[in-house]
């Protein structure tokens, strides 16, 4: 390569191999980052908000995020679900500052303008003036002045918004893969919330997406999987691209004699380390088969979640965008609202699994961090996705990117690249 | 508080002015309306502040922050607003052109 070839700033065009290529100018370029918020999460898409049994009663809220725009998720009188922007319709100010709580009405700090629990404005202040002076115009009509309000899909305990009219179906943009999926984890038993964790991430969002399309990565970087008989690669596992690579799902069936087995793959993985030792062994050898097909895995549900099934580990990976460098990953650990004492127990146990500080995920976070410097400061660069190959077909194995693939076949499409 | 407490004179309200005060520490509103002296407790139901420092009109005083309605005669709050409250009403009599308010509800 010339010297002038590096220092020419890099034409916003896919390079000429196409999905085996990624151009590392995507993870930082100001403008794309724009477009991807427009043509996706402000879009005809379904992002997730938060779990029904985050909002109990009528009056119950939860802040959440679309895209990097703030809502509030909350619970109507009537008992539905509502999402409108945390956004006041008056001069743009944040509404609502609480995580989480229950209200009567939605106010305004700043002006103190009340909006009813679907985003109507009820009242303003003064909006007759003080001692006959001041106040609105006769015209103003409040009816013209409320909240922004998405449209709102509730599928099982799950809660799902769009900005967009033309967004297909919630079960029609999911298709039936993922809803099947979606169903045995949220859908059959009331749920009941087992509690959060949340964390900045300074690199780009969709490096974090592929991330958790990278089973390649998996046993090599976190050796706790390998180690304890999570996951390993001679290990039964599938990797499925779904909706021209929109989604994807990932799992494997669970072997307690895994972490007992010698084999050829097992001495080549570096990563096994026998010098460690977890105190509690709980975490990873009492499974209760709570779903009775002895699955374990996780899905994509573009563009916001992971939902991830550990053992017994249930959660939800909320990626919230924070421009281009950053973005926010919000945990969510469920379980369902007749677990008994022991399967309490054994959840929050295994709770320390996953999150900013999981025995199997704290490595992501960090190594992202560390890469978006590294990508920023090459954005001519390119990415190599050639394990299993140069296609976007399912795989029965760890050792490919075909999910990697699959998703920029979709991300290229979708935004003309 | 279960008391006739004197008020004010009769003289003090006027058709379509709410007149504010209180009886030990309660902030109340006399009204005069279709021949009648009224008192509804002053408090909005939904926010603390005055209902008298609003509109008052057709027999239904708005208050000042967010436009909640309420009957002056019977207290109801009117669906529409932030409130969904009633406020109190109070009886009151009128002797020798002295107002009385019995702040017993």
């Amino acid at each position: 390569m010339t010297t002038a070839a590096i220092e020419t700033p890099p034409a916003k065009c896919w390079p000429e191999d196409g999905i085996t290529r990624v151009p590392a100018w995507i993870y930082s370029d100001p403008d794309i980052y724009a477009r991807e918020m427009q043509t996706f999460h402000y879009g005809k898409t379904w992002n997730f908000v938060g779990l029904d049994c985050e909002v109990p009663e009528p009056g119950s809220f939860k802040r959440s995020w679309v895209g990097e725009r703030p809502v509030i998720m909350v619970r109507d009188h009537d008992g539905t679900i509502n999402v409108v922007e945390n956004r006041c319709a008056h001069r743009g100010s944040l509404i609502c500052w609480e995580t989480r709580g229950k209200a009567r009405d939605l106010s305004c700090p700043y002006h103190h303008w009340s909006y009813d629990l679907k985003g109507n404005l009820m009242g303003l202040p003064f909006l007759r003036g003080a001692q006959g002076k001041g106040g609105m115009p006769r015209g103003f009509d409040k009816s013209q002045h409320g909240l922004t309000r998405l449209r709102v899909a509730v599928r099982g305990g799950t809660v799902w918004a769009t900005y967009s009219e033309d967004t297909l179906s919630f079960e029609e943009y999911t298709g039936p893969e993922i809803l099947e999926r979606l169903d045995r984890l949220v859908s059959r038993r009331p749920l009941r919330l087992v509690g959060y964790s949340r964390q900045m991430v300074k690199s780009n969002w969709k490096l974090y997406w592929e991330n958790s399309r990278d089973p390649y990565h998996a046993t090599l970087m976190h050796p706790f999987l390998s180690t304890f008989g999570i996951l390993r690669t001679d290990g039964d596992y599938h990797s499925v691209p779904l909706e021209g690579g929109k989604h994807e799902y990932t799992y494997s069936q669970f072997d307690p004699e895994l972490r007992n087995r010698t084999s050829e793959a097992s001495q080549q993985i570096k990563s096994i380390s026998n010098d460690l030792k977890i105190q509690d062994t709980e975490v990873v050898t009492s499974v209760i088969d709570e779903f009775n097909d002895g699955m374990m895995g996780a899905f994509q549900l573009f563009p916001t979640v992971l939902v991830q099934q550990y053992f017994n580990c249930l959660v939800v990976r909320h990626m919230i965008p924070k421009g281009p460098g950053a973005h926010e990953l919000a945990w969510t650990y469920f379980g369902y609202a007749d677990d008994d004492e022991k399967m309490r127990e054994l959840r929050l146990k295994q709770s320390n699994l996953v999150g900013p500080a999981g025995f199997v995920s704290l490595e992501d976070s960090e190594v992202l961090s560390l890469m978006q410097p590294v990508v920023e400061s090459r954005p001519d660069s390119q990415q190599v996705l050639e394990m299993g190959g140069h296609g976007t077909g399912a795989q029965s194995t760890m050792m490919t990117e075909t999910l990697i693939r699959a998703f920029y076949e979709f991300y290229r499409r979708e935004m003309k690249l | 508080m279960t008391d006739w407490t004197r008020v004010a004179d009769e003289g003090d309200v006027t058709e379509g002015e709410p007149f504010p005060t209180e009886i030990d520490g309660v902030e109340i509103a006399l009204y005069r309306m279709e021949g009648d002296i009224l008192a509804m407790g002053d408090i909005c139901t939904h926010e603390h502040v005055r209902l008298s420092t609003g509109w008052f009109e057709d027999g239904r005083i708005e208050c000042p922050l967010h436009q909640s309605c309420f009957e002056v005669r019977t207290g109801k709050c009117v669906p529409g607003g932030p409130a969904w409250q009633d406020v109190p009403v109070y009886a009151v009599k009128i002797k020798d052109g002295e107002i009385y308010v019995k702040a017993s509800s």
